[in-house]
């Protein structure tokens, strides 16, 4: 038994260094990145395939192939040949689309086991932001006048199961409220929506709503995190609030199709290690005030599979949604 | 008012920079060369060369950009008027009369006209964008769902007035082209509607591929159908500039785009495309003889091309003056100032002057350059149309595949394009106009998005739509236009409409 096992590694050994007559990397990677040029994604991906360029000795390009919330570009990563040429830099919302695809019956465009995790390159947790002339000073505020008025809160989303919408799910979920959902097509329009003071919360990325709390315009209650945001020392989190449940990151993570060879695969984790040290890969991270957060390997198949788990349950929580 | 002279000296000191002045040049050329090619739009250009920008420090960046944005807005006129081919969806309208323009040797005029509408629309409503920036911005974020529905309503109106033959077949078609809005995911509930298993159409049919198909595609098909070819157009020098007639006949309609444009432009929204088409309206409206619409009338030209000018200005006013992108393209906008450590915000101004104020100096500067530049183009441009068809047609073909796949890289997007090619052709032989189902398509996931999120904010109550000031009066203007609209009915007189219909039964049914 043990003999045919240590045989058959050998036979997959040998087939791999034989189908491996090229090194890896020989010719241009392809990385894609599932959402238009200047979304979160794309700012992302850019600097890290820079960075790669530099380790592998290999053009590494970024593909923005668009659609249907992201789910156009990682099925085509999903269905693309496993060897390391095509990778994928996806979002939070890989985990949440197989989900809403389950949860309408749907033939699901692709399912989260098509894809081999190489590392995770930043995460960033969501604060829940109210328009300056709203009456709740806290958190604790909010959410009791929330218990008090199941319903009557509204907030933004940047669309309908979106991470936005999830984050503040999670937080309804924890906290035992209900609040008014209305979505908008981004979140762009969802952050204008507040801003108009014409729902009352939003749940979004620190950097874009920093200048608008700043300015004085917006209010931030708490944060998603496990620590504090780094610029707004003062807001806490909804761990320390006592809701330990309400914790979401819109992070940002490197795929390649499952099946992808073991060598090809730590060759990469390598590279992005490396890349994300890269002081030029900092500073780009730097202007768009997203936190590097490095995860590889275990660390980061575990940080993937625990956030994968709470973002199935949140989908599930809020369920197929009727209109009147 | 210094401050204000002061800080434009600041602005202009930057803006006639060499380099800047440089980046301002290429940003046009290559807005221009956007605009020209069709299906490839403003916003398709500034993605893909965002990441080229990168490199560049933000005022060069943004001065770049906002270049290619309106850049493509001139040039998105030029197919429009010589082939029937909107470079980009803003030009739909432009289509139609200045198409017809050209078949009747004015081409050159049309262009003239759309250049200097356009100059006249970017010039002044960077004045109004410098002027009136914080003020407007503040009354544009008063514009939620329900306001935004309103409106939408308000523009689903205007339909009424867009065809010149029948109202029946222009409701049909405006029917039609909301159907096809229909398709993809619902924003509201996540359910794929009508997608058949296509991931692709989860985000709907195209407002791209849709024109193309129905104007471009369908003029080729047309014209291969005719048993003899069309006479080749050979432009004279003397018919390259519009008369003194025809300026006067724009001028009016120049004032009236640019003020419409920079108004809608505000609103969040697609509304570079919409103001066109509201303007088209108006102007039609306005016009003494309705009845030449459509066959050549130069206000068709000068009012829709002035205002999505003039509306690329209204889109700039709540990006740099708050922060929040007002549609897709200062969404982009916007993260290429963060991708350059510029925090968009209401703060801007008061943080980064050079880059604003270089930013509205370089808008005059490129409205200049963008009228150098067309104006000798449109000798250039015209002598296209000496091209024998047999070997324009095809190119045009393949330039209309290109364009539409580079927008997404999608070959879905190329087959929706070809399918309305035939559709077009047909509606075309059957004499439906197509325009409405342009306007259906662009209208319906907005139109249903903002009723949808009115009622989510008013848990269902209809009431919010009177309750808010500015949504009951846009509605109460829509109530006024249907009243207008009925009159005929009550008063039993026949309206330009149908005595024209009356006429073409004469003369061209014989």
């Amino acid at each position: 038994m043990r003999l045919s096992r240590v045989c058959s590694l050998a036979v997959l050994a040998a087939v791999a260094v034989a189908s491996a007559q090229e090194p890896y990397p020989s010719r241009p990677i392809t990385m894609v990145a599932p959402f238009p040029p200047g979304g979160i994604a794309d700012l992302t991906a850019r600097p890290v395939a820079a960075a790669m360029e530099k380790v592998l000795k290999n053009p590494v390009g970024v593909l923005n192939k668009t659609g249907a919330a992201g789910a156009v570009g990682m099925q085509f990563v999903a269905t693309s040949k496993p060897d390391g040429y095509t990778l994928l830099l996806a979002l939070s919302s890989i985990s949440i689309i197989p989900e809403a695809d389950k949860l309408f019956g749907r033939p699901p465009a692709f399912t989260v086991d098509q894809f081999a995790p190489i590392a995770l390159i930043s995460a960033d947790p969501t604060i829940l932001v109210v328009p300056a002339d709203k009456p709740w000073k806290t958190a604790a505020e909010f959410v009791e006048d929330a218990k008090r008025r199941p319903g009557q809160i509204s907030y933004s989303s940047s669309g309908v199961y979106g991470t936005l919408h999830m984050a503040m799910e999670l937080l309804s979920h924890a906290a035992g409220i209900k609040l008014r959902h209305v979505p908008y097509a981004g979140g762009g329009p969802a952050l204008t929506a507040v801003l108009g003071g014409h729902v009352d919360a939003l749940a979004s990325g620190p950097a874009v709503v920093l200048p608008h709390i700043k300015a004085g315009k917006l209010r931030a209650l708490a944060g998603w995190g496990d620590k504090r945001v780094v610029a707004l020392p003062e807001v806490p989190t909804f761990k320390e609030l006592g809701f330990p449940d309400a914790e979401f990151y819109i992070w940002a993570g490197v795929f390649a199709p499952k099946g992808t060879p073991e060598p090809v695969l730590a060759k990469l984790r390598d590279a992005l290690r490396a890349a994300v040290n890269d002081p030029d890969f900092k500073g780009a991270m730097e202007k768009i005030e997203t936190p590097i957060v490095f995860k590889q390997g275990a660390e980061f198949a575990r940080f993937f599979e625990a956030d994968a788990g709470r973002l199935a349950e949140g989908v599930r929580k809020v369920g197929r949604i009727e209109t009147k | 008012m210094d401050d204000t002279l002061q800080n434009l000296a600041l602005g202009f000191s930057i803006a006639l920079s060499p380099a800047i002045l440089w980046y301002a040049f290429v940003g046009c050329v290559v807005g221009t060369l956007v605009g020209v090619l069709p299906g490839v739009g403003p916003l398709a250009g500034i993605s893909l060369l965002l990441p080229a920008t990168f490199g560049l420090d933000a005022t060069r960046a943004i001065v770049m950009l906002a270049g290619i944005y309106y850049g493509a807005m001139y040039g998105g006129s030029t197919t429009s008027i010589l082939m029937r081919i909107p470079g980009e969806a803003a030009s739909v309208m432009t289509c139609i009369d200045g198409y017809a323009m050209a078949r009747k040797g004015r081409a050159g005029a049309a262009l003239a006209i759309a250049a200097v509408g356009s100059y006249v629309a970017g010039t002044v409503s960077v004045v109004a964008l410098m002027l009136l920036a914080p003020p407007l911005a503040s009354f544009a974020l008063r514009f939620g769902p329900p306001e935004y529905f309103a409106l939408l309503l308000l523009g689903l109106f205007v339909l009424a007035y867009m065809s010149s033959g029948s109202m029946l077949k222009a409701l049909a078609m405006a029917a039609l082209g909301l159907l096809l809005g229909m398709i993809g995911i619902d924003q509201m509930t996540g359910y794929f509607r009508f997608a058949y298993g296509v991931v692709e159409l989860g985000d709907g049919i195209g407002v791209v591929p849709v024109a193309v198909g129905l104007f471009g595609l369908a003029e080729i098909l047309a014209t291969a159908g005719l048993a003899v070819p069309p006479q080749v157009i050979k432009p004279t020098l003397r018919e390259l500039l519009p008369t003194r007639q025809e300026w006067r006949e724009s001028a009016a309609p120049i004032g009236r785009g640019t003020v419409l444009g920079f108004l809608i432009g505000i609103v969040p929204g697609s509304a570079h495309i919409i103001s066109s088409f509201v303007s088209y309206a108006v102007e039609r409206k306005l016009a003494k003889r309705p009845q030449e619409f459509g066959q050549g009338a130069v206000a068709g030209v000068a009012g829709p091309e002035s205002a999505n000018n003039a509306a690329t200005s209204g889109a700039f006013v709540p990006m740099l003056a708050l922060g929040v992108p007002s549609g897709p393209i200062p969404a982009v906008m916007l993260a290429a100032m963060m991708v350059h450590g510029v925090s968009p915000g209401p703060l801007l101004i008061k943080q980064q002057p050079e880059l604003f104020w270089g930013f509205i100096a370089s808008m005059y500067v490129g409205n200049v350059v963008l009228l150098i530049l067309n104006l000798p183009l449109v000798g250039v441009f015209v002598n296209l149309l000496r091209v024998p068809y047999a070997i324009l047609y095809p190119s045009v073909l393949a330039f209309c595949i290109l364009g539409v796949y580079a927008v997404n890289g999608s070959v879905v997007d190329v087959w929706i394009m070809l399918l309305m090619g035939g559709l077009g052709y047909f509606l075309r032989k059957l004499d439906f106009e197509t325009a409405p189902i342009v306007l259906g398509v662009v209208l319906a996931p907005m139109l249903e998005m903002a009723l949808r999120q009115s009622l989510a904010m008013s848990d269902g109550q209809y009431s919010i739509f009177v309750a808010r000031p500015i949504s009951a009066t846009l509605l109460g203007v829509g109530l006024i236009l249907i009243a207008l609209g009925l009159q005929p009915l009550v008063t039993r007189g026949l309206d330009w409409r149908a005595r024209l219909a009356l006429a073409e039964k004469g003369d061209e049914h014989p």
